[in-house]
This record gives C-alpha cells, sequence and structure tokens, in this order.
C-alpha cells in the first residue's frame, strides 16, 4: 500500500489543472517539434535534389531543326568544363510532368512543347553561369538557363526560417510550462506552509520537502504529458498519412523518420523531467529563505 | 540544577561560564521579527543536559519567542545561541535539519498534520531521518501504547480528543530519542488532570536523560512541580544567577541592531 503523502497536496485547486495545462503544451509543443523536424527534411531533400543541376530550356521550333538545336546546346554543355554529365528530358517525362495540368493525353495534342536539358555541375566547379548563358544564346537563341540556386535559395532559406520559427514555439511552450509549474508549486506551498514548516521543525532536508512535491507533480505532468503526446503524435500522424498523398514533385514526402519519431517520443519524458526539475528547484529556493 | 550564573564582563555585558555540559546556551540575545521592535532583549542563560527547566512569565511576555530560538526556527538579531556546543550562526543550513533531529518540540497548538494518522504523524521524524519503514510502524506503535494511544494508532487527529491530541504531539517530539525537548504551553489546551499526567510522562522523560524545557504561564503546575524557572517579562529573563537586566544597556543595544 503506498503511503500517504506527507503535504496533503491532492486537490489543490492550483494543481488540478496541472494535467491539462501539461497536457496542452506537450501537445503543442510535439507538433511544434514535428513541423520543425518536416521542415529540415524537407530543406535537406530540396537542397539534395536540386543543388548541383542546370535545365536547359530550348524554346519549340520547326521540327526539321529542333533536333539539331539540341544537338547544338548538347555539345556545348559537354564542352563546358564543370558540367559532368548532361541528358536530354525525353519527351514522355515532360509529359508526365505535365499530365497534372493537361492530363494523360498530352502528347496526343501536339502542342509546341519546348525542349528540356539536363546538366549536372561537377560538386567543387565554379561555373560562371552568365557566361554560359551568353554562349547558349549565341547558339540558340532563346535558350535559357535555370541554375534553379535563385529560387533554391529562397524555398531553403524559407524552410530554415519556418524551422527556426518551430523550435523557438517549441522552447517558449515549455518556458510557458515552467512557468506555470513555478506558480502552481509556490502557492502550494503557500496553501501548506503550516504542514512544510512542521517538517522543516522536526529535522526534514529541503530535498525530502521537496520530493513530496516532485512526486505529486511527477504523476500530473506524466498524465497530462502522455495524453498530449499520443494526441499531437496522432495528429503527425495522421498528417503524415494524408500528406503522403500530397507529396511528389516540389514537395517532399511528408514523413518524420524513425530517428525523428524516437525524438519526439523523447519531448514528453524531457517535458515531465523539466517540469520535476523545475519543482524541485522552486521548493528549494523558498525554502532556503527559511532558517 | 541545570542554570549557568551569568557574569559580566568588564564592557558590562553579560556573559556566561563556560560549560562543558551546556546543551543550550544563550548570550545577550536579542530578537526582533522582520524590521518590528526586539520582542527579547539580551537574554544569557544556560541549560545543563539532563536538567528541566520552566519559562514562566504573562502571555505575550516573549516566551514562545524564546522557544522557537531554541528549536532554531528564528536567528536571533544580535547575541549568539550556541546548541549542542555549536554556535547556531555558524552552522552551515544543510547541517541545521540535523541539529534540529535532536530538538523534540511540542508546539502550543500541537501543530498535527491532519490528513495524517497518529501513527503516520508520529512517524514523521523517523521518516525525515531516513528510517526504514519496516522498522517505523512497530516501534510507533510501542510509543503510542506508551501515551496511553494504543487503540488509536489510525485515528485522524480531527477525532482525538486535546488530551489526545497532546499526546500524539508528545510522542512525535520523542520519537527519535531527541536530547531535549521543548514544550510551548503543553497545557494550555488541556484540564488540569491531563495537564498533570503530562507533567508525570514529561519527569519520566527527563529521569531518563532527556533534558526537557517547559514553557507555560500555568503557576499552579510550576508549584506543583517544584523545577528551577526562569521568568520572561517584557522580553527580559530574569531568575536564580540571572543579573537583573541593565536596562540602560539593553535600550542601547536594542537600537542598534
Amino acid at each position: 500500500m503506498r503511503r500517504v503523502s506527507d503535504v496533503p497536496l491532492s486537490g489543490d485547486p492550483a494543481s488540478r489543472y496541472l494535467p491539462w495545462t501539461v497536457g496542452l503544451l506537450v501537445f503543442l509543443a510535439t507538433l511544434a517539434f514535428s513541423v520543425g523536424m518536416f521542415l529540415s527534411t524537407a530543406g535537406e531533400t530540396w537542397r539534395q535534389n536540386v543543388s548541383g543541376t542546370l535545365t536547359i530550356q530550348i524554346p519549340a521550333g520547326e521540327r526539321a531543326v529542333q533536333a539539331e538545336r539540341v544537338d547544338s546546346v548538347i555539345q556545348l554543355l559537354r564542352k563546358t568544363p564543370g558540367i559532368v554529365f548532361v541528358r536530354p528530358i525525353p519527351d514522355a517525362e515532360i509529359a508526365a510532368l505535365l499530365e497534372p495540368w493537361l492530363g494523360k493525353q498530352v502528347l496526343g495534342l501536339e502542342l509546341p512543347m519546348p525542349d528540356l536539358i539536363d546538366a549536372t555541375v561537377g560538386p567543387d566547379a565554379q561555373l560562371d553561369l552568365a557566361s554560359l548563358s551568353t554562349r547558349l544564346s549565341q547558339v540558340v537563341p532563346g535558350a535559357v538557363v535555370d541554375d534553379h540556386a535563385v529560387w533554391l535559395r529562397r524555398l531553403t532559406d524559407f524552410a530554415a526560417i519556418a524551422q527556426t520559427i518551430s523550435f523557438a514555439v517549441m522552447i517558449v511552450i515549455l518556458i510557458s510550462a515552467v512557468a506555470t509549474v513555478i506558480f502552481t508549486t509556490r502557492t502550494g506551498l503557500a496553501i501548506h506552509s503550516d504542514v512544510v514548516e512542521v517538517l522543516h521543525l522536526i529535522g526534514a532536508q529541503d530535498a525530502y520537502i521537496a520530493r513530496q512535491f516532485q512526486s505529486y507533480t511527477l504523476r500530473l505532468a506524466a498524465a497530462g504529458a502522455a495524453i498530449g503526446f499520443a494526441l499531437g503524435a496522432a495528429v503527425v500522424w495522421s498528417a503524415q498519412n494524408f500528406g503522403a498523398k500530397m507529396s511528389g514533385g516540389l514537395l517532399p514526402e511528408l514523413a518524420l523518420e524513425p530517428l525523428q519519431w524516437a525524438a519526439l517520443a523523447a519531448l514528453p519524458v524531457a517535458a515531465v523531467l523539466l517540469v520535476v526539475f523545475t519543482v524541485g528547484i522552486t521548493v528549494k529556493r523558498v525554502l532556503g529563505k527559511m532558517m | 540544577m541545570g542554570m549557568r550564573f551569568c557574569l559580566r564582563n568588564r564592557l558590562g555585558i553579560k556573559t556566561l561560564a563556560n560549560g562543558v555540559g551546556d546543551i543550550v546556551r544563550f548570550e545577550n540575545v536579542g530578537m526582533r521579527y522582520r524590521m518590528g521592535t526586539e520582542v527579547l532583549h539580551d537574554v544569557s542563560f544556560a541549560l545543563q543536559a539532563g536538567s528541566f527547566q520552566f519559562f514562566t512569565g504573562p502571555s505575550g511576555a516573549g516566551k514562545s519567542s524564546l522557544m522557537r530560538l531554541m528549536y532554531l526556527a528564528h536567528r536571533p538579531s544580535r547575541g549568539s545561541i550556541a546548541m549542542f556546543g555549536r554556535d547556531v550562526s555558524t552552522v552551515p543550513r544543510s547541517e541545521l535539519a540535523a541539529l534540529r533531529r535532536r530538538i523534540g518540540v511540542v508546539f502550543q497548538d500541537f501543530r498535527l498534520i491532519d490528513h495524517l494518522s497518529a501513527l503516520d504523524n508520529v512517524a514523521l521524524p523517523l521518516r525525515v531521518a531516513g528510517a526504514k519503514e519496516g522498522q517505523i510502524r512497530d516501534h510507533v506503535a510501542e510509543l503510542l501504547r506508551w501515551v496511553g494511544l494504543e487503540g488509536q494508532i489510525d485515528a485522524k487527529p480531527t477525532t482525538l480528543s486535546g488530551g489526545e491530541q497532546q499526546r500524539v504531539a508528545i510522542a512525535r517530539a520523542v520519537i527519535a530519542r531527541p536530547q531535549i525537548l521543548l514544550a510551548d504551553e503543553p497545557t494550555g489546551n488541556v484540564d488540569d488532570e491531563i495537564a498533570i499526567r503530562l507533567m508525570y510522562l514529561l519527569e519520566e522523560l527527563n529521569k531518563i536523560g532527556t533534558t526537557v524545557v517547559v514553557a507555560t504561564h500555568n503557576e499552579g503546575l510550576i508549584e506543583r512541580f517544584p523545577h528551577p524557572r526562569f521568568h520572561v517579562e517584557g522580553g527580559l529573563l530574569s531568575g536564580p544567577g540571572i543579573d537583573p537586566p541593565n536596562l540602560e544597556l539593553d535600550t542601547a543595544q536594542g537600537t542598534d541592531s
């Protein structure tokens, strides 16, 4: 049979809502942390997929000369130092890219489609894109070089900022949890000051009294954190399943890696430990003012 | 019995002959609550281990404040206090808890914890000292039998009479075998018969070596149990072996603390 706590904390008005508060904060922190990790993965995926590649677009022209124009561009690219791989994108792939907008019969429509050429730049190559663009224009007027760098940089910058905001939100949420716990603990100490003083005067160490508050708060916070995390994880899981249907093209797969799930699962544990640690420090600070 | 004689040094400040067996030693102690006026002035006395001492005086004279200093609930605003030979002002805070465990206290209003049973209330000093649960129940039950509460082990304080609550408070004060027992107006809330039984209980504890200090304004009790007494009035201590207070000096010291 579990021994009754020396300090009658159960039923305190201040601590009654602690599980709900901790639960809500852990729920929000779980979402914020998940978004942060997702953006981190997405940013990395975008960087890996698109960096180091160029796409050269050759405007549609007469069929008779179009193949020759494409060959000219391919030859120029292959001779350009720093470019390690050149590949004309087949019509079927272009059709697949346009399929979401124009339907499956893109090729049958006989639309004037531009030719696209993928070029891979060596990892340490210092390519002068302005010069390359000029030379391409001389060979095939209207040819355009898209190095993805500008929009990629904007995209990854956006991902980094959003990721920072997500983690900052998570930190703010945890700070809110700490502030709530400090308030609840100080209220509990004030309500039970008579019992606390008796314990103090019969020779209880501060740590003994702090443990009374910590074990009670641990139970409340653990229950709240478990519920908050379960709900948060359910939302992330649902978003992951829903996101799987939307992913493709620019949007990377909306999924957390097993390691990221493990990090997410550590969040409620860390939150509870933070709460218990905060309670201990708060009690000891207040008791420290007594003789 | 039990007192040390108070002397004055060349500066006129009271000092005590250093007694090897002193368990409590106050030297020129003044006390105030926060920034209020001083409630004790130049209190100097010493108690020897194994003594039985009354502190008498009217309500509001400063007896409870004196007791609070002795059970280490409050620091003096001036002067020095030594408990068990250690100057409490130099004892690190982390060691004060261990010092308090050598002091048993029966509070004026008993201060039992209402949601705990008599057994759990009495067991508190053992638990805070880290005693094993297996050893606590038998030990506490035996003590509750000794104070005549064998049938009330699981009773909550609110269901006990004043006399029973008092005995639980005494059991809690002595369970950890303190070297000194401080009882602040222990008979204030009980009738005369229970008060006399309590005094016999305290005398029994004294006979087995516990130093007993009782603060009371019950003159009848003091006459019936002839132990040495100090009188506290207006924050000043008087009694056998204590010089009459030097009011001029007290006033001067009281204003500069």
